[in-house]
């Protein structure tokens, strides 16, 4: 990607720390790590071995005690918690595991969620992604109404309400079947073709099929596998 | 009819987002929800029943003691030798009550009235203004000119009515008026009164003066100045006044409701706590969902005000039921006993309610704000963790 290549960087030239039950640990230490528009990356990785906590500071969940986080190309340490939870909204999708859908409401506002507190009805877009998601049928289902697959292709269209630059998933395809997950990673590269940087921390080598790059997190050290 | 109420519902949802979260989350565990806003009824309804209760007997009572606190009743003092105030005495009792109420120089003896066979100690009173001291019973003139007004004990013991013949100190009077039998305290003893025209009397003076003030601080009033004006060199006249004693009863009253109140508060306080713990429940069991309302860009205030919504809706519903179950109880109490509906019926009950809703509410928004404060703080990586 020419122009403007960091969609969203890490750059832990030393180790990021976690303080954890007794003693500290050091979950990430020297990562150097870049997503650029349009790839899809897999971070792989035993468990413990702090893809999770990677995830989270591409995400602006987390701050690395030592580094620097970049989107952009600007360092976003420093910005306030306010700033952090626009960024997200405007910048960032989310993927979980286990869905995270809100249990009380429907497909339609699960979607529509990042966007409830803003003044602009999102409705009408929240309506478009979930029929390109193959959800057009369900859109006032509740969640407990809806398959496995079917609730994280809710989250996928949740996660792109806003049109964001970066797409982090963690265990996308954790809780699904094969024949599901393949169908949702179809969606996810379809996606990056729009031009989205998608980062998929994962177990399942069906997501390094679907990936541009994997890179391997061992120990909190980052290997391009 | 339908879909319009669900479109407008939608509408007001994305209108108000905080309301509308919170109304779903609190329709999630409905049982629970209820019992904290059954708390919330409770506290609400101990408060507004025994804040109106107290109110209305305040009001009962005044309005049994009635006008006596606005009297002020001035005589001659003892020391003096005179038995009758002078027409300067009058006349400087009327400057100072001068719009603050009504002067009424009276006149009285102890005599012995009869009609026919029997006869009974009577409290003759002169005075040409019977309104003023007496009530407008049904023939009380504005100016007492002729005939008598007797009281209901005189009445009764006499067997008078209008237009029978009433003997005092033998001379006859006509009895023109007979008074009712007298609810309210007063330092006058109507029921055992026959009221002549003060030209009836021999003395020239009057044994008292009667200022009916038009309210407790004009008697107040009144009487202070009554004491300066008359008594400034030597004692000359006593001043009677119950005002204070009628405002140490007032004080009284305010004592024993605001003891009432607060026994009352305390159960709402614990139908706060019971707000707080079901709060904290609710915020630890979706910890992660309210990590993912973080992680997706909803703001840390906009979470807290979701949730302190929820825990004000609890309030919102447990009040106003609490409220009204409140008022109808006090109304039912007033239809079965002595206590007359018109003292539960006064603005002052309307603000009661009113308090008490509102103290139902903040108790519930204050139960809801450390589970709030601390839901919506909590970095979302360790919510999402959770």
């Amino acid at each position: 990607m020419t122009g403007d290549p960091l969609a969203d960087a890490v750059d832990g030239a030393d180790p990021t720390v976690y303080e954890s039950g007794g003693g500290a640990v050091t979950a990430l230490a020297d990562v150097e790590f870049a997503v650029e528009r349009g790839e899809v990356v897999a971070v792989v990785g035993p468990s413990g071995s702090g893809k999770s906590t990677m995830l989270n500071l591409l995400g602006l969940l987390d701050d690395p005690t030592e580094g620097r986080v970049e989107l952009h190309g600007s360092p976003v340490a420093g910005r306030s918690a306010r700033e952090r939870t626009d960024v997200r909204r405007e910048t960032i999708g989310f993927v979980f595991q286990d869905f995270h859908l809100i249990p009380t409401l429907s497909a339609v506002e699960n979607v529509r969620l990042p966007t409830a507190f803003r003044p602009v009805d999102r409705t009408d877009r929240a309506v478009d992604l979930l029929e390109r998601v193959g959800l057009g049928d369900r859109l006032d289902h509740t969640p407990d109404e809806l398959s496995g697959g079917q609730k994280q292709r809710v989250a996928i269209a949740r996660s792109l309400i806003n049109e964001p630059d970066v797409l982090l998933a963690d265990e996308p395809t954790g809780n699904l079947d094969r024949d599901t997950g393949v169908a949702v990673l179809e969606e996810v590269r379809d996606i990056a073709a729009g031009g989205v940087g998608v980062v998929a921390v994962t177990h399942d080598d069906l997501v390094r099929e679907y990936a541009d790059r994997t890179v391997e997190l061992v120990d909190g050290v980052l290997d391009d596998a | 009819m339908r879909d319009r109420l669900a479109r407008v519902g939608a509408r007001l949802g994305r209108r108000f987002p905080a309301a509308s979260l919170a109304a779903r989350n609190l329709s999630r565990q409905r049982l629970r929800a209820g019992l904290a806003a059954l708390g919330i009824v409770i506290g609400v309804f101990a408060v507004v029943s025994l804040g109106m209760l107290g109110t209305a007997l305040q009001t009962a009572a005044t309005d049994e003691l009635g006008g006596l606190g606005n009297q002020v009743i001035v005589s001659p003092a003892a020391e003096t030798d005179a038995e009758t105030l002078n027409g300067r005495d009058l006349r400087a009792v009327e400057r100072a009550a001068a719009g603050r109420g009504t002067v009424v120089p009276l006149k009285s003896a102890g005599a012995t009235a009869s009609a026919g066979d029997g006869q009974t100690v009577a409290q003759v009173y002169g005075t040409t203004n019977p309104r003023a001291l007496f009530g407008d019973a049904p023939g009380v003139p504005d100016y007492h000119r002729q005939g008598a007004i007797v009281g209901a004990d005189v009445a009764g013991a006499l067997d008078l009515r209008v237009g029978s013949t009433v003997t005092v100190e033998s001379n006859d009077y006509r009895v023109v008026a007979v008074l009712p039998e007298q609810s309210s305290i007063s330092p006058l003893r109507a029921d055992s009164a026959v009221v002549l025209p003060p030209g009836e009397f021999a003395a020239s003076g009057y044994s008292q003066v009667v200022v009916q003030a038009d309210s407790g601080g004009d008697a107040d009033a009144v009487a202070s100045e009554v004491r300066d004006r008359l008594n400034a060199r030597e004692r000359r006249v006593s001043v009677f006044s119950l005002t204070s004693v009628l405002d140490r009863i007032s004080e009284f009253f305010a004592l024993l409701n605001g003891f009432l109140l607060a026994v009352a508060g305390v159960s709402l306080v614990v139908a706060g706590v019971s707000i707080f713990n079901v709060m904290l429940m609710t915020v630890s069991e979706r910890r992660g969902e309210i990590g993912v309302l973080r992680a997706v860009g909803i703001h840390r205030d906009q979470v807290l005000r979701t949730l302190l919504v929820e825990a004000t809706l609890l309030g919102v519903v447990g009040g106003a039921l609490g409220a009204v179950l409140g008022a109808v109880a006090v109304v039912a109490v007033a239809l079965n006993t002595d206590l007359p509906l018109a003292a539960v019926l006064v603005p002052t009950n309307a603000l009661v309610a009113l308090g008490s809703f509102a103290f139902g509410v903040t108790v519930a928004l204050v139960g809801g704000l450390y589970p709030a404060y601390r839901a919506a703080w909590e970095p979302p990586v360790e919510s999402l963790r959770g």
